[in-house]
């Protein structure tokens, strides 16, 4: 049995369980890694670009929809080629949008710059979905499973097909997969970033875009690269949850509404912030869900508790948790 | 720290530079060749920042040319003119804040030699620290640093570009005396390696002592152009910085 000893807690409305909460803990912290990995897209995007992408939540929706449609087309593909070819896509696609309508504005050809980048990403968003929706159609879809676990029996672990379970505390497989994903995901790009010289040059970048040219960067490549580098982790990100949830076309929308409420949480800019934001939202959003007084109305009021962080955020830490002062 | 071989040419031809309604400089036109230390000097205002930013490619100038060893160079972005052999400083430091002093430095050495090993990268990048005197810094974010040693982070991450003609913009301003000494010594080592500088200072006493030729920019216009010495007792020099008799008398 699970060593944790079961402590019932009555609060309030319904007894729980120590377990319960735990096990609401765990879910939120899998969830939250690749909150993460997304907002980290959307973090590179605002520090390199220096706007924010409305768009960030199609990447999102296309990775998890070339997953499917790979899987489901080439039966007995493997999940990981899926994944890789997800993630290829959305760096594609975001590479070729980047040149074709930031680099523009980056060269000064636009007036108006701010307001320009909102537009054109919006702009982005609506094609994407309109264009996923006549493809795929609005039906929601849902890739099948490309994994299992092995038999395991540890005791405290145990595992079937599907589910883990550590100690009486079941953990879906799905997200259980997706995390380890992003986790290595995460583990990649952070050693890109502060071990490699293009990381070193995006930072630069980032930093002081003048005097990172004036020591031979050129910031516009580096605002492709980031782009397109932003969009991917979106784009991995819904390539390792279309297994996990229904995939249509407009489910980016909330998603890049929960990576605004992680970089406005973490600080804009920070990447430090982009991770400790999105497992904080992870575990927010599933202890709100799990503890929610009616469990019939508890998942649709899931996205709520992320934006009352965000409104919280914004009256009491405009600058989040690891922002700068302005 | 590399030794240059081969001729500098700096030309800039009748450059003219508007901000709306101001003219900023009113066709300057200034050639260096050869290593060699010109010192530009000039009141606040006088455009000798601006003539550097059109330089280096952060300004494009609203008429005439700049050409640097036989290519014009006033059409490209500043990252392609860096690559050149154009190097600068700014008036106000702007190292990487949020990387490693070594990180600062390792960017623009990787920009120059890509395929070198990091090893060997390295160790120049320490044998310039350690001249500079900030090699037991290394591993301090920029931002942490002194405005003095930001500045000789700067000066120590410019030679990592090796460039052939080197600005300093102000490199004394803000500096501990200390310090100060560490940075007239670059300049002094840099130019003994053959490379060309453009030093800009209201330091007159370093700048005359450094210069081989000074030149004198007001109200965008160069009125001075000679050894320290002659260009000194210019009487259009002192006007500029003190002021005509008449102004005074009526001050």
């Amino acid at each position: 049995m699970w060593p944790i000893p079961d402590i019932l807690l009555d609060i309030n409305f319904f007894q729980i369980t120590s377990s319960y909460i735990f096990r609401l803990i765990l879910e939120g912290l899998l969830i939250g890694i690749i909150y993460s990995l997304m907002a980290l897209g959307l973090t590179l995007i605002f520090s390199v670009l220096n706007i924010v992408s409305f768009a960030h939540g199609e990447f999102y929706m296309i990775g998890g929809y070339v997953v499917y449609v790979l899987l489901t087309r080439f039966k007995g593909m493997p999940g990981l080629v899926g994944i890789v070819v997800a993630a290829l896509v959305t760096f594609l696609i975001g590479a070729v949008f980047e040149r074709l309508f930031l680099q523009p504005m980056a060269k000064g050809k636009v007036d108006r710059p701010s307001e320009y980048a909102i537009l054109v990403t919006f702009g982005l968003s609506f094609f994407l979905q309109f264009v996923l929706l006549g493809i795929m159609g609005p039906f929601p879809k849902k890739a099948p499973r490309f994994w299992s676990f092995p038999p395991i029996d540890l005791g405290v672990i145990r595992t079937t097909k599907a589910t883990l379970f550590l100690g009486n505390i079941p953990l879906s497989g799905g997200r259980i997969f997706a995390a380890i994903i992003a986790l290595l995901a995460l583990g990649a790009m952070l050693w890109f970033m502060f071990r490699t010289w293009t990381g070193w040059a995006l930072q630069a970048v980032s930093q002081d875009r003048n005097a990172a040219a004036v020591v031979g960067i050129n910031p516009l490549t580096m605002n492709t690269l980031a782009f397109a580098l932003g969009a991917m982790l979106a784009g991995l990100a819904g390539a390792v949850l279309v297994t996990v949830f229904s995939w249509v076309p407009w489910v980016g929308v909330p998603a890049s509404a929960k990576s605004f409420v992680i970089i406005v949480l973490g600080g804009m800019g920070s990447i430090p912030g982009s991770l400790v934001g999105g497992l904080i939202l992870g575990v927010v959003e599933s202890l709100g869900t799990g503890l929610f007084p009616d469990p019939a109305r508890a998942q649709a009021y899931r996205d709520v508790f992320g934006l009352i962080i965000f409104a919280l955020v914004l009256w009491l830490k405009p600058t989040g948790l690891f922002g700068r002062e302005l | 720290m590399s030794q240059r071989n081969g001729t500098i040419r700096l030309e800039v031809r009748n450059v003219i530079k508007n901000f709306g309604g101001l003219q900023a400089l009113k066709g300057v036109t200034l050639n260096i060749e050869g290593p060699q230390l010109v010192g530009l000097i000039g009141p606040n205002g006088a455009g000798k920042t601006t003539l550097t930013n059109i330089i280096t490619g952060l300004l494009k100038p609203s008429q005439g040319q700049v050409w640097f060893n036989g290519k014009r160079i006033d059409t490209l972005r500043p990252y392609h003119i860096a690559r050149l052999g154009i190097g600068r400083t700014f008036q106000v430091t702007r190292a990487f804040r949020r990387m490693t002093v070594l990180e600062n430095m390792l960017a623009p050495g990787l920009v120059k030699h890509p395929y070198m090993s990091r090893k060997e990268l390295e160790k120049r990048a320490y044998e310039i620290m350690e001249f500079l005197t900030i090699d037991h810094l290394r591993h301090e974010m920029g931002g942490n640093l002194s405005g003095g040693q930001q500045k000789l982070l700067e000066l120590a991450r410019l030679l990592m570009l090796e460039p052939d003609l080197i600005i300093l913009d102000e490199p004394f301003a803000g500096v501990h005396p200390k310090l100060q000494r560490t940075i007239y010594d670059y300049i002094q080592r840099v130019r003994e390696q053959g490379k060309a500088i453009i030093l800009i200072s209201h330091d007159m006493e370093s700048i005359f002592t450094l210069s081989e030729r000074l030149v004198v920019l007001n109200f965008g216009e160069i009125i001075a152009d000679g050894p320290p010495e002659e260009v000194k007792n210019d009487p259009a020099v002192i006007e500029a910085y003190l002021g005509k008799e008449e102004e005074d008398e009526f001050i």
